[in-house]
């Protein structure tokens, strides 16, 4: 097997990892580094809590807690493969709870499917002014936040929305929906499940290849032939629908629609894209190391909890993350 | 001020690698006070190489680099420029949004007491230094609005300003009418007999004769010959150049009985390909030769798609076709290697197997759905003919030596529908023994009925696989050559034209 | 953004100040039209309470969007702008009583700078990006200013805090003139000092910059720093508009500073714009969103109405840019 590394012009070799690692691909060793993050982080999560967070209790919470957040990562994770961002997250979520609670006097499956169009139609607009525009994903997803948020609050006259537009009150089987389980799994548990699987299967089709492709090097999959413009697009689309179910399964919880949801949800998904090992430049990573990089969040916050952490503090320590493990995985040699 | 004569560059022994693959071998050169000092060489004979080690913009492998009698071995290009060293590269390195004034005095602003920039003053020193040159231009315009021959001027004029000793022109009269080219070489006098040395490129060999003072010609990465000026003359100098025995074993060639596959009329881009105009027929290679800068790339880029023509037809198998995008083509049949295989042709992060694979899951894939086995095993099939090594698709590209990588960015186009390949100096960067593989492949797929256009800088290798021979100068053709008539002579001879004959 | 290698393309001798006048003129044409617009529809627009309204509000935009341009000048971008108001809001209500009025504003700012150099150094030295970083230090500062008392507001106790919003020099607003004086402290030093063509420089041409011996880093810390300053005065405006010191203030303010920088024809990729351009931009949104304040439609629907003219200016001007420039 050849060792040899390329050498740029100015003779610089790419760093060599050590001889374990080397034999891995990327993906394998992004996994293996965020499986060792998630270990020290289970240690610590133990100790601090003095053995409350091993309880199975406490590990059922942090899942249910965080369905939304597992959802919503993975939208993130798609769009920041084809190297952009997306900072409409939230109000993706706060638009979709209020779209669906409102419309519930269709019935649960069409309130459903008018939250997720409507999400799906902000990611159109997105992908159409990243790719059409070539705005910066986080300057157009940043004005779409604030759009959509004001279009939400429209929407429901600015409070929450604890009944459809209809006067209808929310049927239990929304409001029950967490409680709810199948086997000993949670409902919102099978649907995290469901979107993870179909999620897989998407990265998986010949869209998911060609996404990679775009991430890693756009100038070389326009010039083999790959609709570069359109493919950007339709990840828009796909990732603001997947927020849209997030943003469904919220509202269940919650049992109202609110058009405020989501505030941090931007920053939040964003460092656990970036602990899985993603690559805020595209083309790197994996939806399991994602969803692992969810999963450290989601028990930093439970163990910040547990031990007293203000609440306020966390976005703090968000964005703290965020910037440590883009800058510890920028010195990766790949 | 120097005395003339001065030793103020001296290479020893100077060799550099990249990628295993040598381009300088044990070069020794010296550059002299009050002398111009021009390099010869064909494309790829290391010119550019060496004076990036003059430049510190490489670092030598081995040998010494002293200056002014002090060894500067491995310094860096912030060093150099610091200490005297100044190069005018075909990348300028203006700010381009800066104005000619504010770019000549750049890091050294005249200050006023407050701290401010006197711009009264800089504007003086900079119409001086541009008065001196005899060149009027708006020193306030950002210089990106300039015309490139500008531009070049105002990044001489910076570095007439700092005290220098050495000033390196890389072919700074590449894009330069007869007017510029005069003011460019007055000037050049004029560094001359200011006691500076100056080393001069370029292609044109009556430049080198009217500017030059002593001739180094570089062959293979090797200094083939050196010495004053008037040792020489245009004859001497192409042989000198050209050198080596010329590869009797040329393979014998059947005409070409196939139809035609492209034909290419009239075909024009702005002012970077002109009027082109050729044909490729089924089971030929047609090279393309000539200068960097003669438009080969574009007219490529133009057939496939990446660029779009404005005037001119191009014919696939008799239709007329619209080159409109890289898809449209691909569907056509037409497939290109880039020239810049890490910008244009991998994704270098990803693994071997996921590049080689770009065509052929686009071909395969119905709805979304792909047959993976079936590619999985495509792929190890192509990477077993096209003996990749090592044989493993889930290695990232970027670990695989250059002649590998080669090879999957034109593996692409053979695990699809290709009549046409276009191919942008296959083999640059690539080592002997996959270079040798890839001519075989070439000469399969000609066999097979292929029709193939390659562009190469490598002269041996344009001679010994291609059929015919065109070569462009300055965008256009200007000349065919085939059977007895291809010879590097000729070649060399009909690229290194003069202005005069080519516009 | 990508790192395009920068050719010097030839657009022509005359052709620059043809456009560079147009661009010089454009927003100023916009703005007078769209001042005229609201002229016409609503009749209280050009009152007095209506252009101190307006007159308040961008300014506190304005000195940010002042900062915004110079970290976008050097091809970064600032998102923590509105957050770092916040921490200055929380830092100037609680350091009053134990500093007094001079002493809390020399703390805020002193803290607001500070953060804007963590900014710099994180983007001057790591491979991090500038959004990242900015981003980051978003999550940071707001979540600092947040715990710092636990979510609740933090009212003012010195009186003559109350001038800096609500005090009037020459029957001119405080921030008005705060807004002014920046500008043209700024405006000079990006035209006269070789700190503030450096800035253009890097933004141009960072690799040349640097081979010309100007040190990057040090540009890039001054241009985040800077924007920290402005944040931090923009945040003593707020406190004292309110009379407390609030956590949640300056929420999604950098969406309209980044706006009013591009609207004002400065380029995201960096190396062009004039601070008098951003100026216009900012007037031109202060009077967009006036125009829309007055218009008595939902509040909520201005909100969608003024982002989405924000969106569709930026988008023209990103447009026009790349057009004007001869660049594809």
């Amino acid at each position: 097997m050849s060792n040899e590394s390329t050498a740029g012009p100015s003779g610089t070799e790419s760093p060599q990892p050590h001889a374990l690692i080397r034999g891995l691909t990327n993906d394998q060793r992004d996994l293996v580094s965020v499986s060792a993050i998630l270990l020290v982080v289970v240690v610590v999560a133990a100790l601090a809590s003095g053995g409350t967070f091993l309880q199975p209790g406490n590990l059922v919470n942090v899942l249910q807690q965080n369905v939304v957040l597992f959802v919503l990562a993975i939208a993130q994770f798609i769009v920041v493969l084809t190297s952009g961002i997306d900072l409409s997250v939230g109000a993706v979520v706060a638009l979709s709870s209020v779209l669906f609670v409102g419309y519930l006097d269709f019935g649960v499956l069409p309130a459903l499917l008018i939250a997720v169009a409507g999400g799906a139609l902000v990611g159109l607009v997105n992908g159409l002014m990243v790719v059409l525009i070539r705005l910066p994903s986080f300057v157009a997803t940043l004005g779409a936040m604030q759009i959509v948020y004001s279009i939400a609050k429209l929407f429901t006259g600015g409070a929450a929305l604890h009944a459809s537009l209809g006067g209808a009150p929310i049927p239990d089987a929304v409001t029950g929906f967490y409680d709810r389980s199948v086997l000993a799994l949670p409902y919102p548990t099978l649907v995290f499940v469901a979107v993870f699987i179909a999620a897989l299967v998407y990265l998986r089709s010949s869209v998911g290849y060609f996404l990679y492709a775009i991430g890693s090097n756009d100038r070389a999959a326009r010039f083999a032939g790959l609709p570069a413009g359109k493919l950007r697009v339709g990840a828009y689309v796909v990732a603001s629908a997947i927020t849209a179910i997030g943003g469904v399964l919220f509202a269940a919880r919650v049992s109202y629609g609110d058009p405020q949801a989501g505030l941090w949800l931007p920053l939040d998904t964003i460092a656990a894209v970036s602990i899985g090992g993603a690559s805020l430049t595209g083309g790197r990573g994996t939806i399991l190391a994602t969803v692992l990089g969810v999963l450290i969040i989601a028990i930093l916050n439970n163990t910040m909890n547990l031990i007293g952490i203000s609440p306020t503090l966390q976005p703090a320590i968000k964005g703290l993350i965020i910037i440590l493990t883009v800058f510890l995985y920028s010195r990766r040699g790949s | 001020m120097a005395s003339h004569g001065e030793l103020i560059v001296k290479l020893e022994g100077v060799s550099k690698s990249f990628a295993g693959i040598p381009v300088l071998h044990s070069v020794d050169c010296e550059f002299f006070a009050g002398q111009v000092h021009c390099l010869l060489g064909e494309n790829g004979a290391g010119k550019s190489t060496l004076i990036k080690t003059i430049s510190g913009a490489h670092a030598p492998d081995s040998g010494r680099i002293v200056f002014c009698g002090q060894d500067i071995t491995g310094h860096l290009p912030a060093w150099a420029k610091q200490h005297g060293i100044a190069t005018i590269y075909q990348e300028l390195d203006l700010i381009p949004n800066l104005g000619a004034a504010e770019n000549i005095c750049l890091g050294s602003e005249p200050r006023t007491w407050l701290g401010q920039i006197d711009r009264r003053e800089m504007r003086r020193a900079a119409a001086e230094t541009l008065k001196s040159m005899e060149l009027s231009l708006d020193i306030e315009a950002p210089v990106q609005t300039l015309g490139i021959a500008q531009q070049q001027m105002v990044a001489i004029a910076k570095a007439l300003t700092r005290n220098n000793r050495i000033m390196v022109f890389d072919e700074p009269t590449a894009v330069f009418t007869k007017n510029e080219k005069d003011t460019l070489f007055r000037l050049i006098r004029d560094i001359k007999a200011r006691g500076l040395a100056v080393v001069f490129i370029s292609h044109h060999m009556d430049e080198i004769f009217e500017i030059g003072d002593r001739i180094t010609v570089l062959r293979d990465g090797r200094v083939a010959s050196h010495g004053p000026v008037t040792d020489y003359d245009h004859d001497k100098a192409v042989r000198l150049m050209v050198g080596r025995n010329v590869d009797s074993s040329r393979r014998v060639r059947s005409p070409s009985s196939g139809s035609r596959v492209l034909d290419v009329k009239g075909l024009g881009s702005g002012s970077r390909v002109r009027d082109v105009s050729f044909h490729v027929d089924a089971g030929e290679i047609v090279g393309v030769a000539g200068l960097v800068g003669a438009g080969r790339t574009r007219m490529a880029r133009l057939i496939y798609g990446a660029d779009q023509r404005t005037s001119g037809e191009v014919r696939l198998r008799g239709a007329r076709v619209e080159p409109r995008s890289p898809i449209t083509m691909i569907q056509l049949g037409v497939g290109m290697v880039p020239e810049d295989r890490k910008r244009d042709g991998l994704a270098l992060e990803r693994s071997v197997g996921e590049n080689l694979g770009y065509t052929l899951v686009r071909a395969l894939s119905r709805f979304g759905w792909v047959p993976w086995s079936r590619i999985r095993q495509a792929t190890e099939e192509q990477m077993a003919k096209l003996r990749v090594r090592p044989n493993n698709p889930s290695i990232q590209a970027q670990r695989m030596s250059g002649g590998n990588q080669q090879k999957l960015v034109l593996g692409r186009w053979l695990m699809c529908h290709t009549d046409l390949l276009i191919l942008d100096e296959p083999t640059r960067g690539v080592d002997v023994g996959a270079r040798a593989e890839i001519y075989a492949l070439l000469q399969l797929l000609r066999s097979r009925g292929m029709a193939i256009l390659m562009i190469s800088s490598d002269l041996p290798e344009i001679l010994s696989q291609a059929d015919r021979i065109l070569v462009m100068a300055k965008g256009r053709v200007v000349g065919e050559l085939d059977g007895d008539q291809a010879t590097e002579e000729a070649v060399i001879a009909m690229a290194f034209q003069n202005e005069a004959e080519a516009a | 953004m990508s790192a395009a290698t920068h050719d010097l393309v030839a657009t022509g001798s005359t052709g620059w100040r043809r456009i560079d006048v147009l661009a010089r003129n454009g927003q100023i044409v916009v703005l007078v039209l769209l001042a005229a617009l609201g002229g016409l529809f609503e009749p209280g627009f050009f009152s007095r309470l209506n252009l101190s309204a307006i007159g308040y509000q961008y300014s506190v935009i304005g000195l940010i969007a002042l900062g915004q341009f110079a970290v976008i000048l050097t091809r970064g971008i600032d998102l923590s702008q509105g957050s770092l108001i916040a921490i200055s809001s929380m830092v100037s209500a609680l350091t009053v009583p134990s500093l007094g009025l001079p002493g809390s504003i020399a703390a805020t700012l002193a803290a607001s700078t500070a953060l804007g150099l963590v900014n710099g150094a994180v983007v001057a030295w790591t491979a991090v990006p500038a959004f990242v970083a900015t981003l980051g230090m978003m999550g940071i500062a707001r979540g600092i200013a947040l715990t710092l008392t636990n979510g609740n507001p933090v009212p003012m106790t010195d009186a003559g805090f109350h001038h800096i919003a609500w005090g009037r020099v020459y029957d001119l607003p405080v921030p008005f003139l705060l807004f002014v004086v920046a500008g043209i402290v700024i405006a000079l030093f990006l035209s006269r000092w070789p700190l503030g063509r450096h800035l253009y420089a890097v933004g141009g041409h960072e690799e040349n910059a640097r081979l010309s011996g100007i040190s990057v880093s040090r540009v890039k810390l001054s241009a985040y720093a800077l924007s920290g300053l402005l944040s931090g005065i923009a945040g003593l405006i707020v406190t004292s508009r309110m009379s407390t010191g609030h956590p949640l203030s300056g929420m999604n303010y950098e969406l309209e500073s980044i706006a009013a920088v591009i609207v004002g024809g400065a380029s995201l990729f960096g190396g062009t714009g004039r601070v008098s351009a951003v100026i216009a931009g900012v007037l031109i949104l202060g009077v967009a969103n006036s125009v829309i304040n007055l218009s008595g439609l939902s509040p909520y629907l201005q909100g969608a109405l003024k982002g989405s003219i924000i969106l569709v200016a930026v988008a023209l001007s990103q447009i026009g840019l790349r057009s004007g420039r001869g660049r594809g």
